[in-house]
């Protein structure tokens, strides 16, 4: 009982870490608070149902070219809307994020067949449940902790074995040195951004067998906040630690704590984190 | 004087295309919103530090209002006790600013509006949770206020007390260790301002107002339901001070005007559209989306300031 409750709370933790990812990733780079993660997240999702349900494509496949996809319109609003927001107030990136969040959202609102009944995305091998001994192992789950460890040990390599990640690091490290030494740091702007929006988007598609895909479902975002605050803010890794460790919270407060009071349990944690570790649990390390 | 008068035309054209009662109704929900957003300037444009929960102060307003009258107390004390209320929130959500600066000061007030909206939703006995409570009229000496007139009559005059007090607190020691703070906090603590008081008293401020404009909101409304109090709300009111300019106090009634005209003119262009197209639910969000984003292009570094 007690491992399943862990299981399943590591695999949502799994999804709030990556989204939290995407927003450090974003944040450290760019210095923008983006409120839009979840609905990058929530198109994602969509596209790979788009892709799978109407034109019938394999759904690995389909959710492959997906993230594709949302790296490319990543890339794309950064180029035409948020590079303008670049060194202004942190309030200004937050209010075009969200605008732009309310667009995508409404879009995919305006969609008659988006709205009308509840969508699956079935990808082959991660349904049903594992038998281990006694205890019941849904596959998603393994399935969700899986893909984040890859993505996460593809990232990682990114960032410590090609050119690309050693400049993205040395921008978010240091801006005008690294521009010094030959960085395009508006470049690299635009690489933090497709990375970012490619995140989000994974983690709506490994969301979608768990959960439905509605357009509102970019609402887990929020939990992401905590999240990365959890983690330090500025560190990736941390990101993702956060977003297990309010998993894991949250699952055993769903079964031992009263109703109801699972919902505000990383808000709680937040308010806790800012107010006692204000640069993180992991303070001092960064990716 | 010409704000005045350019508020006064504005309004004149509202009554002659929207009709009497109906004009009337929108133009108390714009005297409603820019007592809100009133709040929100002190906060953002006065003492510079960001809410991103600015709905939980309204929410708070609205249920002790809508709970006050439920239990039988007269109105007008309901008023007060919802200030009161929010006040206090508001003072209990400034406390992590002693601690932290900035950002992630805003997300600690990210933390308590979503927490405020949880409560909200679990403690249904007495709020009714997800379903939703109904609010009487507000009635003034036995003088039930339920004609849009009257209604509008007195949110404004809310409003105008509201705009003179806040207009004497900035011109006084308090407004001016607000704007020390908000241009420089350690300039402003060498100089011996008490910045986190200083802060405290924003959000007490910003808070009371809010609570305020909530508590006139329930009335108007009749109904009262968590969800309205979400994220949503408080963005909208972030996004009606940056559009009507943080740092007048006039900003929060321009900009509650394009707040409340937005969805109006939303409404007109849906009836201009062919059949097939209007009607479609995620077209007001597309369109605050627009606004929004065009705003923030137009000028990036905000009205704020």
């Amino acid at each position: 009982m007690i491992g399943q409750i862990l299981l399943s709370g590591v695999a949502t933790g799994c999804i709030y870490g990556l989204v939290a990812l995407s927003f450090v990733l974003v944040y450290k780079a760019t210095e923008a608070v983006s409120f839009m993660q979840g609905e990058l997240l929530m198109v994602g999702a969509f596209a790979a149902v788009a892709l799978t349900a109407a034109a019938g494509w394999p759904a690995w496949l389909a959710v492959g070219v997906a993230v594709l996809g949302m790296a490319l319109a990543g890339a794309l609003v950064e180029r035409l809307a948020l590079r303008r927001a670049l060194g202004q107030p942190h309030l200004t990136a937050v209010l075009l994020t969200f605008g732009l969040g309310l667009m995508l959202r409404g879009g995919v609102t305006t969609v008659p067949a988006a709205t009308h009944g509840a969508h699956q995305l079935p990808l082959p091998g991660l349904a049903g449940h594992l038998d281990l001994g006694g205890v019941t192992v849904s596959l998603a789950h393994v399935g969700v902790i899986a893909a984040t460890v890859l993505s996460c040990a593809a990232l990682a390599a990114f960032f410590h074995f090609t050119r690309a990640g050693l400049a993205l690091r040395a921008c978010s490290e240091n801006p005008r040195i690294a521009a010094m030494m030959g960085v395009s740091t508006n470049g690299m702007h635009t690489l933090a951004w497709a990375l970012g929006a490619a995140l989000a988007a994974l983690a709506g598609m490994l969301m979608a067998p768990v959960t439905f895909v509605h357009p509102g479902m970019g609402v887990i975002a929020l939990k992401a906040f905590p999240a990365a605050v959890i983690g330090g803010m500025h560190s990736l890794p941390g990101a993702l630690a956060g977003g297990v460790f309010i998993g894991v919270a949250e699952a055993l407060a769903g079964r031992y704590l009263p109703e109801g009071a699972n919902h505000v349990t990383a808000y709680v944690l937040m308010l806790v984190a800012l107010l006692c570790f204000p640069r993180g649990l992991l303070a001092g390390r960064s990716a | 004087m010409r704000q005045a008068l350019a508020l006064l035309a504005l309004a004149g054209v509202t009554l002659l295309t929207l009709g009497p009662d109906y004009g009337l109704g929108q133009l108390a929900f714009v005297a409603t919103w820019a007592i809100a957003g009133l709040g929100l300037v002190i906060i953002l444009g006065q003492s510079g530090q960001i809410s991103l929960g600015h709905g939980a102060f309204l929410a708070v307003g609205a249920y002790l209002q809508a709970g006050w009258v439920a239990l039988g107390g007269p109105p007008l004390v309901g008023l007060v006790v919802a200030i009161t209320g929010g006040a206090l929130l508001g003072a209990l959500a400034s406390l992590p600013g002693r601690r932290l600066g900035g950002l992630a000061f805003g997300m600690s007030t990210l933390a308590v509006a979503l927490i405020v909206e949880e409560a909200l939703v679990r403690f249904d006995g007495v709020t009714g949770g997800a379903s939703g409570l109904s609010v009487p009229p507000l009635s003034l000496a036995g003088w039930a206020v339920v004609e849009p007139w009257h209604q509008f009559g007195a949110s404004a005059a809310v409003l105008v007390l509201a705009l003179l007090a806040c207009r004497r607190l900035l011109n006084s020691r308090v407004g001016r260790a607000w704007r020390a703070v908000r241009d420089d906090e350690g300039a402003a603590a060498a100089c011996g301002v008490d910045t986190a008081h200083a802060k405290w008293l924003a959000f007490a401020v910003g808070g009371g107002l809010g609570a305020l404009a909530g508590a006139l909101y329930a009335h108007w409304l009749g109904y009262l339901s968590p969800e309205q109090f979400g994220l949503q709300l408080s963005f909208e009111l972030l996004m009606l001070v940056f559009v009507g300019g943080a740092s007048r106090l006039m900003g929060a009634v321009w900009g509650a005007v394009v707040i409340v005209a937005l969805p109006q003119l939303i409404a007109l262009l849906r009836d201009a559209l062919p059949a097939g197209v209007a009607n479609l639910a995620g077209l007001e969000l597309v369109a605050f989306g627009l606004v929004l984003v065009a705003v923030v292009l137009w000028r990036p570094a905000g009205l704020v300031r």
